[in-house]
């Protein structure tokens, strides 16, 4: 979104440096993806199996639908550290409510981390204070109300093997996992309401100018209030849909998870500062981070830990390159 | 248009948090990782067969793989960032290189203690035509999509050092791992030996809701037991971690000064105790006796050097045991449902001499 880009450039070289930036910032993680699919394509010849393509789409769909939420969160100019806790408790709370029907399994996980995630925008909208520090208490507070219910991580709740709930994490269409679609029906909705509501204008204009989006009277603190709400309700269906296909609420899951969500929705171009970033970015950013696990485990012979030294490197180019483009624009 | 001045600060601020929870995300997978080893099993790789239904190549209708010749898969479950996995790793590699397994036939994984990566690892095993699996779980639960694609395909899955939930011989072939309220009945038999029957017992626990932690304490208490002379007087968990073992020691002490022996549940918190003492001034392995559970490196030379007393292995080593299950499974032998591996043991006769078993 072009929001924070109004400045008029001082020279033609800082608008051209600008736009190579810019183009490098928004579709640089597209690119990489097609040199990488590319690249994996004709290196590997597994890769392009419909069964690796139909796995990767469905390890996919669940970071997807974390991180479509962290992208509101993000463009606000906040950040949503609890997610990987609400995820795992969102799992949890599936496989415990999966034992009294399938509504309970789907409705019990998003209304209790729905109610963190409100209770969390609550706070960085009303008191101010930093959405970091706010949502890390989250993470300790959703990790150990976890701990909590299953005994310390030692009782796991399982689906019953009869449960309808099951179909929803196992089910297939042409292969793919229901999760899979969900995951895409959830992202076309999100970049809908991104760009074309309201509601989407005031989660950029909360990001790109706070100050002014207050002076024009937009609903800063609600808008806020409902990214994080978004954020924790989507947290809690990825836990719910991840414990439908793993059939059991494990606790295990979700550590560290809130940060490969803040790095697929950054590697998507989505600036960490707010104000700017797509839902299309964000799944390419996902996509980008699992093909590159799925060719390191093509390799075979590589060390995994390949995989974060490569994420980690690429991340940080990213960010360099936001910053430089931040550093063009004018009045910063 | 103005910048509000938070927001020029907000990248780097955004830094440290994401490098603090970075830090805090390690530390809570190391003490997984740490209490992972104290699940860990064996090199010696002498089997006693467990009670159990065996299972059979005719049982399950699965073909008949040669295992020199198959490709196998093995998925490692946490990052190799500790002497147990790094061990264990090593050794399900050595064996298929004695076996004359080509090194492009053995294809290993890590899922970084994450465990959806570790079903996408063993699923892309498997697409990649692997006909043998070996599993060290990352968690009990939660493995069953993985073990239903490797059934579809009629690939036995030997799971190790971590029993998953799921039904043997029909999700998966058969469990090898240690016996952990054996290991536990061995430590108490050393401290009755070397506190010559007679004492105060702390015991530093591993890391609560885990099943090392519950055998190892119950096998220990149990055995205890039959000796009058020993009573525990405290125990607190320690988390299997080296700093935290060191904390709780310091507060024993403390509250507790005519302690006499410890017991700590895996080798790091036992190191941890060592420290404290000494700093508390008394002389551990002399005044106050310690044993521990693990084998590794750092725990066995403290044991040769007389600062420590025993040290019952918990065996990494499961190589040897994982490939001679699978070749007994395609010769059709039967397969018991649970595999015990050997633990070996240190103390100060033999410490110095098989220091190079620990890892």
């Amino acid at each position: 979104m072009t929001a924070v880009i109004t400045d008029p450039p001082d020279t033609a070289a800082a608008t051209r440096r600008e736009l190579m930036t810019g183009v490098l910032q928004r579709q640089g993680a597209a690119i990489a993806l097609v040199i990488v699919v590319a690249v994996a394509w004709f290196s590997f010849p597994r890769f392009g199996s419909l069964d690796n393509l139909r796995d990767l789409a469905l390890q996919s769909s669940f970071l997807a639908v974390i991180a479509l939420g962290m992208t509101f969160v993000i463009i606000t100019g906040g950040i949503d550290l609890s997610v990987g806790s609400l995820y795992a408790l969102g799992g949890v709370l599936a496989a415990y409510g999966s034992q009294y029907g399938f509504l309970v399994a789907l409705a019990l996980p998003l209304a209790v981390c729905g109610l963190i995630g409100f209770v969390n925008g609550v706070l960085v909208a009303r008191t101010k204070m930093a959405p970091f520090i706010v949502t890390l208490a989250s993470l300790l507070f959703a990790r150990g109300l976890l701990l909590a219910i299953t005994d310390e991580g030692s009782n796991t709740y399982r689906v019953p093997a009869d449960s309808a709930f099951i179909e929803l994490g196992r089910g297939t269409i042409g292969g793919f996992g229901y999760p899979v679609f969900i995951a895409l029906v959830l992202c076309v909705i999100g970049a809908v309401v991104l760009r074309r509501t309201r509601f989407g204008q005031s989660v950029f204009a909360t990001g790109g100018a706070e100050q002014s989006a207050l002076l024009m009277g937009l609903p800063v603190a609600r808008t806020k209030i409902t990214v994080y709400t978004m954020s924790g309700v989507l947290s809690g269906l990825a836990g719910a849909l991840t414990a439908a296909y793993l059939q059991s609420g494990v606790t295990v899951i979700g550590v560290g998870t809130e940060l490969d969500a803040i790095s697929v929705v950054v590697i998507g171009g989505t600036l960490l500062t707010g104000g700017a970033g797509t839902v299309l970015g964000t799944v390419i950013g996902v996509g980008l981070r699992n093909v590159i696990q799925n060719i390191i485990n093509q390799i075979g012979t590589l060390d995994s830990n390949y995989q974060s030294v490569v994420s980690g490197a690429f991340l940080l180019l990213v960010v360099v390159l936001q910053r430089s483009l931040a550093r063009t624009k004018p009045g910063r | 248009m103005s910048t509000p001045p938070v927001r020029r600060t907000k990248a780097a601020l955004f830094a440290v948090t994401t490098l603090t929870v970075a830090l805090t995300a390690c530390t809570s997978r190391e003490a997984e990782t740490t209490s992972q080893t104290g699940s860990g099993p064996a090199a010696s790789a002498a089997a006693s067969q467990a009670s159990g239904p065996g299972c059979t190549l005719e049982k399950t209708g699965y073909p008949k793989v040669d295992v020199k010749s198959a490709i196998v898969g093995f998925s490692q479950s946490e990052k190799e960032a500790n002497p147990f996995r790094i061990a264990e790793t090593q050794s399900i590699k050595d064996e298929a290189a004695k076996l004359g397994i080509a090194s492009d036939k053995l294809l290993v994984t890590n899922a970084q203690s994450d465990l959806n990566k570790q079903i996408s690892d063993i699923k892309s095993m498997l697409d990649r035509g692997a006909q043998l699996l070996i599993v060290a779980p990352l968690n009990s639960d939660g493995l069953q999509p993985a073990l239903d694609a490797a059934k579809a395909k009629k690939v036995p899955v030997v799971t190790i050092d971590r029993k998953v939930t799921s039904a043997a011989c029909t999700d998966y072939l058969t469990f090898i791992g240690s016996n952990f309220v054996e290991q536990g009945k061995r430590a108490a038999a050393e401290m009755v030996r070397v506190t010559g029957g007679t004492g105060k017992v702390a015991i530093l626990l591993g890391s609560s809701g885990n099943n090392v932690t519950t055998d190892r304490t119950k096998g220990f208490k149990d055995e205890l037991a039959k000796t009058a002379g020993l009573s525990v007087v405290a125990e607190q968990t320690g988390e299997f971690d080296r700093s935290k073992g060191q904390a709780v020691m310091e507060q024993l002490i403390q509250s507790n000064p005519d302690i006499t022996a410890v017991y700590a549940e895996n080798d790091e918190m036992g190191i941890g105790a060592v420290t404290a003492l000494k700093a508390a001034g008394k002389n551990p392995g002399k005044d106050v006796k310690i044993v521990s559970i693990d084998g590794t490196k750092n725990a066995v030379q403290l044991v040769a050097d007389g600062g420590y007393n025993a040290v019952v292995e918990s065996n990494p080593r499961f190589g040897p045991l994982s490939f001679k299950v699978l070749q007994d499974f395609a010769d059709g032998k039967e397969i018991s449902e649970n595999v015990v591996i050997s633990d070996d043991q240190y103390d100060e006769t033999n410490a110095s001499q098989k220091l190079g078993n620990a890892y």
